[in-house]
């Protein structure tokens, strides 16, 4: 998944998301852990960034200002899928003001705009730790090997 | 569903005062605890009721809480919540409403405050608002079809309508001022909330604000999937920063409704962790702040203190955020010893670098005059919004949940109440920095009083149909939930009010005439946090009456 030879600027993007995540992600970017170090620098427009940060479980209102977002990203881009929420939509997967997830905005982004999916990261858990979140960032520029591997369960 | 009248504080008061006034208009009368009194009302007697009660009573609007009752006595309630600070009781005024076309005036012309809670029963409920000034949504998305109430009980948790993509959000502008977007997603705004900043020249005349777009649907969720004991994991979830605020005072409503007596002990590490999670919240927003002044070094360094009591969450829950703690009846798990002597050591080192820090913010002459006399929000105006927290604290209000209505171990310590009155943001930011001098001492003092006992009441049983309410002073002010318990130990209705919903509002006020660069720090002066003010549905736009509006649409879509 190395596609990136230098640093990655991020541009954070809260989807719907309660706060939380996004608190660990500015955690991560202050002095305890400090991923400046890593040349990762949070930036103010996602047309300046090579990675998105999501955190949340993307809500109705909030989808056509994220498809933008994520369109707005110049290639090769990363998606990096901070909590639970986003990943597989949490709590509010099937809630009535929510899409439940990232997965169900990729098809959106897929059936509606014909963008396949991109290069993706999911960071899990409620919220994920700091140092979860600069393992993520490490594990798509390469540095560490990924140890999970993908099971699909069926329920019937 | 009637209680035991046990009157205490102001009650008698009340009820006197109420009798004095109102004793024609008063249908039926309950107390359902210590300062806790429902009243009910006739709907077209409900405006004179108000008139009073804010008039004579001192009531200050906390908020409305919609209810779909059709299956319980074949109607809708609106109940119209009122805190009556100086007598220490909270005031529920309950109307109940026709179950085929509800409707009820409107009390926004009396109380400014009331105008998202109104709109927000009439989005979610479908109750009509005769009068209210303001027609548009507030909560649902874009495009939501017309008669989909999503709290009423015949929709399910999971309906997920078609919405109708050709409806968008019209900006309104004039020909004389120039509109500034200021989000959904700006640099400075770490949630998506959209404001259009009205600017003549360099100074902000106007503002428009559509927000909700955090709207998750908690309520309902706790309404349909949840049982009671559940609700308080999906309650932290309301807000990342003060997630143990909507926790403790969910769990604290449901045991008032059922009368749950909670261990002494399970009172005190409640506070104690209210009060570390006020420390984080404070320095990180005090971070922010600087942050926005452009003043990095004092944002690094407020989130340098901070990390220490993140870490200390992390040693006494278990998780930095999000801890999981609370049960309904108590917490479940216990402080050590050990913890103990660890947090009063650690209290005592964050107090000194804090005290560090403070002193080279507040010698920095740039972030003083940016801070001084900007933002202004008068004390009457402060009172008619119903704001909380800093920022009533700020415009020389003293309001304090924990002293106005006490909870959990709260009555056994003493702390000042910070007020500054000069009403701008420079008053918000010291009430804040003020509060972390009062938290620090109000962990310490807890600590050292910490009971034995246990931590859980044993055999909490909760009865059907028991209403019962709690309020709570979170860092960014009251926090209020009301529940209706219902069958099969779900909750019937269960109600947020989140303290940045009363303080947006007031945004109009604070930014009118300020210059445009003080324009996100006044935003942020309020500490929002719209994932708490999000659970459901929003839609606001304010007009600015100074000024000609022609209504123009721009290209459809939302593309800036």
């Amino acid at each position: 998944m190395n596609i990136y030879k230098k640093s990655i600027w991020v541009f954070h993007l809260n989807t719907g998301g309660c706060n939380s995540c996004d608190i660990e992600i500015l955690d991560v970017l202050t002095p305890y852990h400090d991923v400046e170090r890593f040349g990762i620098k949070l930036v103010a427009s996602p047309r300046h960034a090579d990675a998105l940060l999501l955190t949340g479980p993307v809500t109705k209102e909030i989808l056509p200002k994220v498809i933008d977002a994520l369109l707005a990203v110049p290639e090769p881009k990363l998606v990096i899928a901070i909590g639970s929420c986003t990943t597989g939509g949490g709590i509010w997967y099937d809630t009535y003001s929510t899409i439940g997830g990232l997965n169900e905005l990729y098809k959106v982004l897929k059936e509606e705009y014909g963008v396949p999916e991109p290069s993706t990261v999911k960071i899990p858990g409620c919220p994920p730790k700091p140092e979860s979140i600069i393992y993520g960032i490490a594990l798509a520029l390469g540095v560490v090997q990924q140890k999970v591997t993908t099971t699909t369960a069926r329920v019937e | 569903m009637r209680s035991n009248i046990i009157l205490g504080r102001g009650d008698l008061e009340v009820i006197e005062m109420l009798n004095k006034y109102l004793i024609d208009k008063i249908v039926g009368i309950r107390n359902v605890g210590d300062g806790k009194l429902i009243i009910d009302v006739k709907p077209n007697n409900l405006v004179d009721v108000v008139n009073v009660v804010t008039d004579k009573l001192g009531g200050i609007f906390v908020t409305i809480v919609g209810n779909d009752a059709r299956s319980i006595d074949n109607s809708f309630h609106n109940i119209y919540v009122f805190s009556l600070d100086s007598l220490k009781t909270y005031l529920l005024i309950r109307v109940k409403l026709d179950p085929e076309s509800p409707k009820i005036n409107s009390i926004t012309h009396i109380v400014k405050g009331a105008d998202w809670g109104e709109r927000e029963v009439r989005d979610l409920l479908g109750i009509n608002m005769v009068n209210h000034p303001d027609p548009r949504r507030l909560i649902l998305p874009d495009g939501w079809p017309e008669g989909i109430n999503p709290l009423k009980k015949e929709f399910a948790h999971s309906i997920r309508p078609e919405l109708n993509n050709s409806e968008c959000y019209v900006p309104l502008r004039s020909d004389d001022v120039v509109a500034l977007p200021y989000g959904p997603y700006h640099p400075l705004l770490h949630e998506p909330e959209y404001f259009e900043l009205h600017i003549k020249g360099e100074t902000v005349v106007g503002v428009e604000y559509r927000g909700f777009h955090v709207h998750r649907g908690i309520e309902k969720l706790g309404e349909s999937r949840l049982t009671y004991n559940q609700v308080p994991f999906v309650a932290e979830r309301i807000c990342g920063i003060c997630g143990f605020v909507h926790n403790v005072c969910y769990c604290q409503a449901i045991e008032n409704a059922a009368k749950i007596e909670v261990p002494e002990r399970a009172h005190y590490i409640r506070s104690i962790i209210l009060e570390i999670e006020r420390l984080h919240s404070h320095l990180l927003w005090l971070g922010v702040a600087c942050h926005i002044l452009g003043f990095d070094t004092g944002f690094m360094h407020a989130w340098r203190i901070r990390e220490p009591i993140m870490n200390l969450a992390e040693a006494l829950t278990g998780n930095r955020k999000n801890y999981g703690l609370n049960l309904v009846g108590g917490v479940r798990r216990d402080i050590n010893k050990d913890s103990s002597a660890r947090i009063s050591k650690l209290l005592k080192d964050i107090k000194h670098e804090y005290d560090r820090f403070i002193s080279s913010l507040t010698a920095v002459k740039e972030v003083i005059r940016r801070l001084e006399g900007s933002g202004l929000l008068p004390k009457p105006e402060a009172i008619s919004y119903g704001v909380v927290g800093p920022v009533a604290r700020g415009s020389a209000l003293k309001r304090d949940v924990r002293v106005d209505h006490p909870y959990a171990a709260y009555k056994d310590v003493s702390f000042k109440v910070p007020t500054y009155s000069e009403c701008d943001n420079m008053s918000r930011l010291m009430v804040r920095v003020d509060e972390v001098y009062e938290s620090i001492s109000i962990i310490e003092q807890l600590i050292d009083r910490l009971p034995g006992g246990s931590i859980l009441a044993e055999n909490a049983e909760v009865p059907e149909y028991r209403e019962g309410f709690s309020g709570i002073e979170a860092p960014r002010g009251e926090d209020f939930h009301y529940v209706l318990t219902g069958r099969f130990s779900k909750v019937y209705r269960w109600r947020v009010r989140a303290p940045t919903y009363n303080n947006i509002p007031a945004l109009k006020v604070m930014l009118h005439e300020v210059p445009l660069s003080d324009a996100p720090l006044t935003i942020a002066s309020i500490d929002p946090c719209f994932s708490c003010t999000d659970r459901l549905l929003v839609f606001d736009v304010d007009k600015g009456k100074k000024f000609k509006v022609s209504y123009k649409a721009l290209a459809s879509g939302w593309k800036p």
